[in-house]
C-alpha cells in the first residue's frame, strides 16, 4: 500500500474510497469555483511563476546547485499539499497515481459520481494541438467542463453512462493509453485520465525529471517465461521502457525498477504470460511508488 | 552523467510572426507542436488572459518549454510556415 493508501484508503486503495468522490467536498473547499477558475487558464500553468520561478528549461534550473535542490524540494511540496487548496493558478495538492483497467473499471462502476463526462485530453491539446477525447470526468468536474467549449469533444454525446464509460476506457487502454486517477486538488478525485508518455504533463515531471508528481501502481508486472515465445509485442506497448527484448534468447526481460505497473503489456501478450501482482508482496519492491 | 549548466539549447519564437493575434492562429497551425517527438513546445494562454477572456485568438502563444530535452533534430525550424522558430545554443 502506498503513503496514500495509508492515509485515505480507508482500509483499501485511496482511489477505492467512494469519499473523495462526493459531492460534499467540493462544497466544503468551494471547489466549484476554484476549478473554474483553474480549468479556464489550465494551459498556462506551466508558465506562470511560483515562487520566482517556472518551468521553462526546467531541466537546465534543476542542475543549478543547490538551488535545483530547492526547486525539486519546493514542487514535491506543492504537488503533495494536504492542505485546503487556495490559489487556483498551482497544482496544488495535484497528485495521481497509474492504475490498471480493473481498478478503473471498480471506480467507473461504484464510485465515480455521476454525471460522468468524455473530454478533450488538456494535456494532448497543449503539448500537440491534438483534441483527442480520452479524459474521463465525473461530478462537478463534468459540470465545468461543460461550460469550456475547448474542452467539449466534437462528438454529439458526451455525457456518458457508466457502461459507457467503461467501454471507451477499455478502448483507450487497448489502444495503448496508461489509464492514470488524480487528485485535483486534495481530496477530490475528478480526472480518470488515458495518458501518453511525451505528451502527459503529470508523467513528464516524473519520468524526466525525478519530481514525484504520480506514483507507482499498487501492481507490478509479473512474466512466465516458459510461456513467453520472443514475439517482442509488449516492447512497443510499454511506454515507461521497462520491457526489452534479448534477440538471443527469444524471451523478454523486464526491468522491475521502471515498471509502473500499468498492465497496457498484458494486451499485447498472445501468449498469457504476462500477469499483475500486487505490489507490496513482492520482494524488493514493497515500497517502490 | 553530471552534465555543466552551460551550453544550453535556447529556442526563441518571434511573437511578431506567430501568435498574440498576427498572422496565423497558433491553435490551427500548430506545426511546431507536432513535429516535435520530445513534446518541446507548449500551446497556452499570455497571462492578461486571466482577467480578459481566455478564449480570445490574440491571447494564444507557443512556447519552448522544456528546453533540455530538445534533440535540436530542427523539425521545428523546417516546419515553421511563418519562419517564427529560431534553435541556438550549445
Amino acid at each position: 500500500m502506498c503513503d496514500l493508501c495509508m492515509k485515505h484508503g480507508a482500509g483499501g486503495k485511496w482511489y477505492l474510497n467512494a469519499e473523495h468522490y462526493s459531492n460534499e467536498i467540493v462544497e466544503r473547499y468551494n471547489l466549484r469555483d476554484f476549478l473554474m477558475e483553474q480549468y479556464k487558464n489550465f494551459e498556462q500553468m506551466s508558465v506562470r511563476k511560483i515562487h520566482g520561478f517556472n518551468a521553462v528549461g526546467m531541466g537546465y534550473k534543476l542542475r543549478i546547485p543547490l538551488v535545483g535542490r530547492i526547486i525539486r524540494h519546493t514542487a514535491e511540496k506543492m504537488l503533495h499539499s494536504t492542505n485546503p487548496p487556495t490559489n487556483p493558478f498551482k497544482a496544488e495538492g495535484h497528485i495521481g497515481q497509474v492504475i490498471p483497467l480493473e481498478d478503473a473499471i471498480a471506480i467507473l462502476e461504484t464510485c465515480a459520481a455521476e454525471p460522468i463526462i468524455e473530454k478533450n485530453c488538456m494535456c494532448r491539446y497543449m503539448s500537440r494541438g491534438i483534441k483527442d477525447a480520452c479524459c474521463i470526468n465525473f461530478g462537478v468536474m463534468s459540470e465545468i467542463v461543460d461550460k469550456l467549449p475547448r474542452f467539449i469533444p466534437e462528438k454529439d454525446k458526451y455525457f456518458l453512462t457508466r457502461k459507457q464509460a467503461v467501454e471507451r476506457f477499455r478502448e483507450h487502454n487497448r489502444k495503448g493509453y496508461i489509464g492514470t486517477i488524480w487528485f485535483g486538488p486534495y481530496p477530490y478525485i475528478n480526472n480518470l485520465c488515458s495518458c501518453a508518455n511525451p505528451e502527459c504533463a503529470g508523467l513528464r515531471p516524473r519520468l524526466d525529471y525525478g519530481i514525484k508528481s504520480i506514483f507507482k501502481a499498487e501492481y507490478i508486472v509479473h512474466h512466465h517465461e516458459e510461456d513467453c515465445t520472443g514475439c517482442g509485442a509488449c516492447v512497443k506497448f510499454c511506454q515507461f521502457g521497462a520491457i526489452e527484448l534479448d534477440a538471443m534468447r527469444k524471451k523478454i526481460t523486464i526491468n522491475m525498477d521502471k515498471c509502473f505497473g500499468c498492465g497496457l503489456c498484458r494486451h499485447a501478450c498472445k501468449q498469457n504470460a504476462i500477469h499483475l501482482h500486487p505490489r507490496d508482496e513482492t520482494p524488493g519492491h514493497e515500497k517502490d511508488y | 552523467m553530471k552534465e555543466t549548466i552551460k551550453g544550453k539549447t535556447k529556442i526563441t519564437i518571434d511573437y511578431k510572426k506567430c501568435g498574440d493575434g498576427v498572422g496565423v492562429d497558433p491553435r490551427e497551425c500548430c506545426a511546431c507542436l507536432r513535429q516535435c517527438k520530445p513534446a518541446v513546445f507548449l500551446l497556452h494562454q499570455t497571462m492578461g488572459a486571466v482577467e480578459e477572456n481566455p478564449l480570445d485568438p490574440k491571447r494564444w502563444r507557443v512556447t519552448a518549454l522544456w528546453l533540455d530535452l530538445c534533440t535540436r533534430c530542427m523539425k521545428c525550424v523546417e516546419s515553421c510556415p511563418s519562419g517564427a522558430v529560431t534553435v541556438t545554443g550549445r
